[in-house]
C-alpha cells in the first residue's frame, strides 16, 4: 500500500498514448465489438476495450492492425487464445467443461419447478382449502348455558 | 420415492463441488501462458543506445533471454541487477535483451542510465512485440532456446537462483518444459 502512494507521489504510471488511428466506421464497429469480448490481462475484470490502461490500448491496437490486415473474428479470437488460453474471453465457448456453466442453472431451475409441481400435485385440490373447525352446537354446551342461565336471572 | 429425491441431490451437489473445486483449484488472477513449447514470435527491434536493428532470426543458435521492463515498475528496478548479473555470469550460454514496454524512450534512457549496462535494451515501439509474445505486465522474463523455441516465462521479478535454473534448461535440447511461475 505504502508502496503504491510513493509509486503515485513519484508519477511511476504507463505515459499513456493515444490508440492507433480508427479504421473506417463498419470495420472500427468490428474492432470495438471484437474488443468488447476480449479480456484485458492487466486490469482482469474489464474488456480491452472498456480499459483505459496502456496494455489494453496495445491490445487494441493489435485489434485493429489483424482487422486491417483483413483477418475474420475468429482468426483475431484465435490470436488471443494461442497466446492468453480461452482467459482471454470474457464469454467462454459453450462447449466442453464450460458446458456446464451454461447447462447448469437451466437444469436446477427446472428440478426446482418439478420439486414444486410434485409437492402441490401430492396435496390435492382439496387440501388446499383448509379444514374448518366443526362448531359446536351452542344448546349443548354446558358452561354457554350456564352463563345465559346467570344472565337470564 | 425418497431414495430417487437424494439421489438427484447427491448428484447435483457432486456436480456443483467437481465445478467449484476446479474453480477454487486455480488463481483466477494468473494469466495463462500458452506460447510455451511455440516457435517464438518474430520481431525486429530498435536498440535504445545505439538504435541499430535486431531480429530475432539473427539471435537464432544460442539461447535468449528476453525482459520485458518499464520505467514506471518499481519491481523493475529491484530486479535489474540479478539481470546484470545473469548476463555476466552467463554470457557464453545465453544472450540477455531488455525490452522497453509502454514507455516513452526518453523516460526509458533516463532509467536505463545509471544501470549496470551489461545487455542491451530494445524499444518495443506501441507494444506490438509485447503482444505477441503474450505479455501481461511486467517485469516478465521469456527464455527462447538455440532453436528458436519459447520454454517458459518468469512473470515478477526474477531471482538468481531460478534465473540460472532457467538457463541451464535452455541448454539441454530435450529439456522438460519448465512450468509457468509467478
Amino acid at each position: 500500500m505504502s508502496g503504491l502512494a510513493v509509486a503515485l507521489l513519484l508519477a511511476a504510471y504507463a505515459p499513456q498514448q493515444a490508440g492507433s488511428t480508427p479504421l473506417d466506421p463498419a470495420r472500427e464497429a468490428r474492432v470495438q465489438a471484437l474488443g468488447k469480448q476480449l479480456r484485458c490481462p492487466m486490469c482482469q475484470g474489464l474488456s480491452i476495450a472498456d480499459s483505459g490502461s496502456s496494455a489494453a490500448r496495445a491490445q487494441m491496437d493489435k485489434v485493429r492492425e489483424l482487422v486491417a490486415a483483413g483477418q475474420t473474428d475468429e482468426q483475431i479470437r484465435t490470436y488471443f487464445v494461442s497466446r492468453y488460453g480461452e482467459w482471454a474471453l470474457l464469454e467462454p465457448p459453450a462447449q466442453g467443461m464450460n458446458l456446464l456453466v451454461w447447462l447448469l442453472p437451466g437444469l436446477l431451475l427446472l428440478l426446482g419447478l418439478l420439486a414444486i409441481a410434485r409437492v402441490v400435485g401430492r396435496r390435492g385440490p382439496a387440501a388446499v382449502t383448509p379444514e374448518v373447525a366443526e362448531p359446536t352446537a351452542p344448546e349443548t354446551d354446558p358452561y354457554l348455558e350456564a352463563v345465559r342461565a346467570e344472565m337470564r336471572r | 420415492m425418497k431414495w430417487g429425491l437424494g439421489l438427484v441431490l447427491a448428484a447435483v451437489t457432486g456436480v456443483l463441488l467437481f465445478v467449484l473445486a476446479r474453480g477454487f483449484g486455480r488463481d483466477p488472477h494468473e494469466v495463462p501462458f500458452m506460447l510455451k513449447g511455440k516457435p517464438a514470435p518474430a520481431f525486429t527491434l530498435h536498440r535504445l543506445d545505439t538504435g541499430a536493428p535486431i531480429t530475432l532470426a539473427e539471435l537464432k543458435g544460442k539461447p535468449v533471454v528476453l525482459n520485458f521492463w518499464a520505467s514506471w515498475c518499481a519491481p523493475c528496478k529491484l530486479e535489474h541487477p540479478v539481470l546484470a548479473w545473469g548476463a555476466r555470469r552467463f554470457a557464453g550460454d545465453a544472450q540477455f535483451y531488455g525490452v522497453v514496454f509502454e514507455d516513452t524512450e526518453e523516460n526509458a534512457r533516463a532509467f536505463a542510465a545509471p544501470l549496470d549496462p551489461t545487455f542491451p535494451q530494445l524499444i518495443d515501439e506501441r507494444s506490438r512485440m509485447a503482444v505477441d509474445y503474450g505479455v501481461s505486465g511486467v517485469p516478465e522474463t521469456y527464455f527462447i532456446d538455440a532453436t528458436g523455441m519459447l520454454r517458459g516465462k518468469f512473470v515478477g521479478p526474477i531471482d538468481a537462483r531460478t534465473l540460472a535454473q532457467r538457463i541451464t534448461e535452455l541448454q539441454q535440447p530435450q529439456a522438460p518444459l519448465s512450468a509457468v511461475s509467478r
